[in-house]
């Protein structure tokens, strides 16, 4: 009954001239034009993508939430939503005391800011520089161009794989090229302690900066081509024509492009899970590790979704301006 | 040549050049090598015996294929391919017809809520996995003990949560495409008394191919690509391939003679499928790159 009214309070004249078709003379009965509707105008289609959204993403959100004020560890995980009322003692907790791999919530959130920021400002301008060169054309740029893309579309876990062995210590080629020129001692230790979270950082700064290379050329490659020659015929120098006519171009696309790789490298969880033995070292505790190994490692999953609750909340800010950009572009149809 | 054109290829070329040529030339140069050496290392180190890539003695006159042979009785890699195949196939297939079904009403009609729901696709891919995972957990071990049934450890859970991640970037892939289908199309089949849902299958779909094999590469690789939650969600009968890699990994760490050639074969078996694809479809990854790269993971 509820479906039906719905679907009558949708037959407005916008809606009828947006369908086309279904805008013919109605003498049929109620229940007949339900069927023609949902045939005319299939909303219905939306069903299935909005039920798992809603499922997977969106109750499991809000359930985070609840956890993260109860008392839920590995005795009380059978009563779960009905567990004993913690109130903020999880959060209390998750500041106050160290995880099981050492680092409590305020210094997951530093090591989480410090590798997602860290990563994008290193990678921002290698990308940059990497577009202005393979935007020229040149033999073999076709072969530069999808060489470029490997490091990016490796899976995680190779990436990581293939970094650990790199940065073992004395068989490894870091450790061996490194000791050998004299920078490091040799048989420096990059796979746990301090050294680890500059490991990491390394290995993402090479996995990823083709993301900003990928959205700098589009956004070049979007630029008319009557703005380079006007440019060119001005006699511009380069660094006039990167300032005046590049830069405010793509500035746009890339303001996204540095907010999406900031997200990215914020949730990422593989990388430091295979890059390093289990349980990793605690100078690679980011928010995502911290939560995984408060939940299944301690099985602290109250404080685990207290973590997960602080890790959305950080990421409030930049989704809604993502939200925002892509709204003012895209979503005008 | 006469003047006038090499005067317009000059100036067509140096519309082109950002940066003075000696720079752009270094710049290639840096980047190329820093690419290649991790990845001529991981193929290289694949082909060495295992204790020379253990001491870092590395030779290019001792290569073989052996590590290719003997790593698949080292860890259950061909039956994680297979579970890997059967999960994040089955779950891209899903998504892109979940995908498709979704985006036909949102470039056909106007009504309440689609703007929001364009803008809920673009916000779930921000949330991260890991605050997900926890609280389906939760609900996948209560449904076992509630309903005395075994979920963990089947592909159920993964298939259903790999195919929610691939829908928001199946679906705006296929919304941008369907924008560029004209309505006029579809009027014919819609005469003949087809319906909404019959134009969508004999005239959109087909017209739209191109778009839903990208969306289907992307929703494939969600799965591919996972560790996250397959290293929650399986049992060692039901190991996808980056679980059984590494698990493999971890267990040579501590080992005396550590199989790191065996593993870096394995490493290349399992990319190498990734790679190709992305390769193939390279000119689509800026689309499902800008229009959500954040996945679950």
């Amino acid at each position: 009954m509820a479906l039906t009214r719905s679907a009558q309070t949708e037959a407005g004249p916008t809606a009828s001239t947006a369908a086309g078709p279904a805008s013919r003379p109605n003498r049929m009965g109620p229940g007949t034009r339900f069927l023609r509707r949902l045939r005319d105008r299939p909303l219905w289609m939306l069903l299935p993508a909005t039920v798992a959204i809603i499922v997977i993403i969106l109750i499991p959100v809000a359930m985070t939430v609840w956890l993260s004020l109860l008392n839920v560890n590995v005795s009380t995980l059978r009563l779960f939503l009905a567990a004993p009322w913690h109130g903020l003692k999880n959060y209390i907790d998750a500041f106050t005391q160290p995880s099981v791999l050492g680092a409590s919530l305020g210094k997951s959130i530093l090591l989480s800011f410090a590798f997602s920021v860290g990563t994008t400002i290193v990678i921002t301008p290698i990308g940059l520089f990497a577009a202005f060169a393979a935007h020229r054309r040149f033999t073999g740029r076709a072969v530069v161009r999808a060489l470029y893309l490997v490091p990016y579309v490796l899976p995680t876990f190779v990436t990581g794989l293939v970094f650990r062995v790199m940065f073992t210590e004395k068989s490894g080629l870091i450790d061996q090229v490194l000791s050998s020129l004299g920078i490091i001692s040799p048989k420096t230790y990059w796979l746990i302690g301090p050294h680890a979270f500059w490991a990491m950082l390394i290995t993402e700064i090479w996995a990823t900066w083709p993301f900003i290379y990928l959205m700098a050329l589009a956004g070049l490659q979007a630029i008319p081509r009557e703005h380079y020659e006007a440019a060119v015929l001005d006699g511009a120098s380069y660094f006039r024509k990167l300032r005046h006519v590049v830069i405010p171009e793509i500035g746009g696309v890339m303001k996204l492009a540095l907010l999406l790789s900031t997200l990215f490298h914020f949730g990422n969880f593989t990388l430091a899970y295979v890059m390093f033995s289990s349980p990793p070292p605690s100078s690679v505790e980011v928010l995502p590790i911290a939560t995984y190994f408060n939940a299944f490692s301690s099985f602290d999953f109250g404080v685990a979704a207290a973590i997960a609750v602080v890790t959305m909340i950080l990421l409030i800010v930049p989704a809604f301006i993502y939200i925002r950009a892509t709204r003012i572009s895209n979503l005008s149809v | 040549m006469s003047r006038s054109a090499a005067v317009k290829t000059n100036k067509a070329a140096s519309a082109d050049l950002l940066l003075p040529n000696w720079l752009s030339r270094v710049v290639t140069l840096v980047l190329v090598v820093a690419v290649l050496v991790p990845v001529l290392y991981m193929l290289l180190m694949s082909l060495t015996p295992n204790q020379d890539v253990a001491l870092g003695t590395i030779s290019f006159a001792a290569l073989e294929l052996r590590n290719y042979a003997q790593m698949w009785s080292q860890a259950p890699l061909l039956s994680g391919l297979a579970h890997t195949f059967i999960i994040a196939g089955s779950s891209a297939i899903i998504s892109v017809i979940v995908a498709l079904l979704a985006a036909y009403p949102l470039t056909r009609f106007r009504f309440h809520g689609r703007q929001p729901f364009l803008a809920a696709l673009i916000a779930v891919q921000t949330v991260p996995g890991t605050t997900l995972l926890l609280p389906l957990f939760a609900v996948i071990s209560y449904i076992q003990t509630a309903l005395s049934v075994h979920l963990i450890g089947t592909y159920w859970p993964m298939i259903v949560t790999y195919m929610t991640f691939g829908v928001p970037l199946s679906t705006w892939l296929l919304f941008s495409y369907m924008q560029t289908i004209p309505r006029e199309l579809e009027e014919a089949a819609l005469v003949d008394g087809c319906g909404r849902l019959g134009a969508l299958r004999r005239v959109v779909v087909p017209l739209a191919r191109p778009a839903i094999v990208v969306a289907f590469v992307f929703a494939f690789l969600v799965g591919w690509n996972d560790v996250l939650f397959a290293s929650i969600f399986t049992n060692t009968k039901t190991q996808t391939l980056a679980i059984v890699i590494q698990r493999f990994s971890a267990g040579q760490a501590t080992a005396s003679l550590p199989l790191y050639g065996e593993l870096m074969a394995a490493a290349v078996v399992s990319s190498l499928p990734v790679v190709v694809l992305y390769l193939i479809f390279q000119r689509h990854l800026t689309t499902g790159l800008s229009a959500g790269s954040m996945g679950g993971t």
